[in-house]
């Protein structure tokens, strides 16, 4: 592997009360691809990304993105470096509108600001414009457009999956984590977000997935790691993985299934 | 623009009442009627700074009374006053006006010392750290007694600023019978009322104020979208308490002698059921809370007189309260976004 690595964890640990959740030695991913991460419940998945975004802090080891040693950073900091996540549980505004979901998503920090927001200079506005043209492009894409004005909550479950994903695209971060993007999705829907997540990769972008869809999975993802009890237990080209013994016993279970 | 039914009833039911003090008391209305609106401004005031903490960024906060208590000492203190047992008057001073920001300023300070380590708890933790900060306070401004005159409280305060007061005031109400003092400080309040809502509407409609909504909603989302959720909330925080503070300024000059008992918990409490009351998130619905609100304080003693012929003034007390709790019931059963605030965006959902 070469320094195309994007993101990198060094003997990443978490336990829960004796329990060990996470116990990776030495991870990384590269650029430019979709990495997807699978495994039985519990495995270690979610507290994974939790630990490499710094939702939770690690008992031990380190995470370096770009070469950046963010193990002690704030998730805040980490979002503004280009790494944003999704939630397994959909984190939409729920009393804001799609519109205002996807502008406070693409806003800048400065434009956020208290001062900036009393004085309301002209370019303010513009740059408001532009947001909006931004998440009009982006409900398109996510056939969202015509919920524009409803309130996030009065969207079913799976455009909630889609709105929290736009909100991760309007940032245009160069790494997406997205926690189970396709749960509580109908097939239909499934589709057009692997099309959208396809269509970030081709535009350079880096997404790391958990998922249980493993015919999803498989058809889409060029690397794909496997964890069972907080390790790793399998990492390679899907195919591969398919029918390694290790997965099929922990995981994927024998075809007869 | 077509009226929704929110601002009919709204209307409606502020009218109602305010047209019940003219059929419960046919004589001295009037002066029920302006002694009344004072206090609503002051007490509305107050509920807008609150509803930006709880009806903007969700935030729990239960020690409005400190922010408000700071505001009034800071600005006492500052202008020509008496102070404590001995009362010794001291001639020197900052104009009113001056002493005034500083007082709102050192609000808001209070508000970021407080949010600082406050902030980083969630919900109910927050609530409970700012009530008992609220007490730490008012403990505080009793036992200083060399500063802040601990339980003899201050006085001849009140010419720093009603020197101000406009000719036309005294002119204009000499036939009725009111306070002109206290008038003086209700035009005050409103003016105020009208130069934040001023602000915060400027505010609410900007970036901003979306964030803070986002906030509101889920600060871990905030977060994973790359912003400074505890510094947006420290944020809010010093801007509601500012607000707290001005109506606490506001409160002592309409009292004309300030005592600590003042910002006791209670206050914080009225302070919430107006912001119920109007409406959690409206920016203009804490106005006729606070009216609604005042007119029941004002006239359930006499509702309850009806009632219970021969009771006493401490009985009829309690019954006021009692009264007020199953108004509160009674909203949040059958309309818990209050006066004016948006059932879609419902903030205190019971059921």
């Amino acid at each position: 592997m070469s320094n195309n690595n994007l993101l990198q964890v060094k003997e990443l640990k978490k336990s829960f009360g004796g329990i060990q959740a996470v116990n990776v030695s030495n991870l990384a991913f590269e650029e430019h691809i979709l990495t997807s991460i699978i495994g039985p419940n519990g495995a270690g998945k979610t507290t994974f990304f939790d630990l490499i975004s710094r939702f939770q802090s690690q008992d031990d080891g380190e995470i370096y993105f770009e070469g950046k040693n963010i193990s002690n950073s704030q998730p805040y900091k980490i979002a503004r470096l280009g790494m944003v996540r999704t939630f397994q549980l959909t984190k939409v505004f729920e009393r804001m509108n799609v519109l205002e979901n996807l502008m406070f998503a693409g806003s800048s920090v400065r434009n956020d600001s208290f001062i900036s927001s009393i004085i309301k200079l002209p370019s303010q506005k513009e740059y408001e414009e532009e947001l909006k043209t931004k998440a009009f492009e982006v409900m398109k894409l996510l056939t969202l457009e015509d919920m524009a004005q409803s309130y996030a909550r009065e969207l079913s479950g799976g455009q909630k999956k889609l709105l929290e994903l736009g909100r991760a695209i309007v940032k245009s971060p160069k790494v997406l984590l997205l926690d189970e993007p396709l749960a509580g999705v109908n097939p239909k829907l499934s589709e057009q977000i692997l099309e959208i997540i396809n269509n970030l990769i081709s535009e350079g972008k880096t997404v790391l997935m958990v998922e249980h869809n493993i015919e999803a999975v498989m058809r889409v993802s060029e690397r794909v790691i496997v964890m069972a009890e907080g390790e790793i237990i399998a990492d390679g080209p899907p195919n591969e993985i398919r029918t390694n013994e290790k997965v099929i016993e922990a995981y994927l279970g024998s075809d007869d299934e | 623009m077509k009226l929704s039914s929110r601002v009919v009833i709204t209307v409606l039911v502020t009218t109602a009442s305010l047209a019940s003090v003219y059929i419960l008391n046919p004589e001295s209305a009037t002066r029920l009627i302006f002694s009344l609106l004072t206090f609503a401004g002051i007490y509305g005031l107050s509920a807008i700074g609150l509803n930006v903490h709880f009806g903007w960024t969700g935030l729990l906060n239960f020690g409005h009374a400190a922010f408000m208590g700071m505001g009034a000492y800071t600005t006492l203190l500052l202008v020509p006053h008496a102070a404590g047992r001995e009362g010794e008057i001291t001639t020197s001073g900052l104009p009113i006006f001056i002493a005034a920001i500083i007082g709102i300023l050192c609000a808001s300070l209070l508000g970021l010392l407080l949010g600082l380590p406050a902030l980083r708890l969630r919900g109910d933790y927050l609530a409970i750290v700012t009530i008992a900060a609220a007490e730490i306070f008012r403990l505080l401004v009793r036992d200083l007694e060399g500063i802040t005159g601990g339980v003899y409280g201050i006085i001849s305060y009140s010419d720093s600023l009603q020197k101000y007061r406009p000719q036309i005031v005294d002119s204009l109400l000499s036939d009725l019978n009111i306070s002109v003092t206290q008038t003086w400080v209700g035009i005050l309040a409103w003016i105020s009322i009208g130069i934040v809502l001023l602000l915060l509407r400027r505010l609410n409609r900007s970036p901003w104020g979306r964030a803070l909504r986002a906030v509101r909603e889920d600060e871990d989302a905030v977060r994973a979208l790359g912003k400074n959720a505890v510094w947006l909330k420290l944020q809010s925080f010093m801007l509601g308490a500012g607000i707290g503070g001005l109506s606490g300024i506001l409160l002592a000059f309409n009292y004309g002698s300030l005592q600590v008992t003042t910002f006791v918990p209670i206050l914080t409490f009225y302070i919430w059921a107006i912001m119920i009351l109007g409406g959690v998130g409206s920016l203009t619905g804490p106005i006729f809370g606070a009216i609604v609100f005042w007119v029941i304080i004002s006239e359930t003693d006499k509702i309850a007189g009806l009632i219970f012929e021969n009771a006493n003034g401490q009985q009829l007390a309690g019954v006021r309260f009692a009264l007020v709790g199953l108004l509160i019931m009674l909203l949040m059963i059958y309309r818990p976004s209050g006066l004016l605030g948006k059932k879609e965006e419902l903030l205190l959902d019971v059921k």
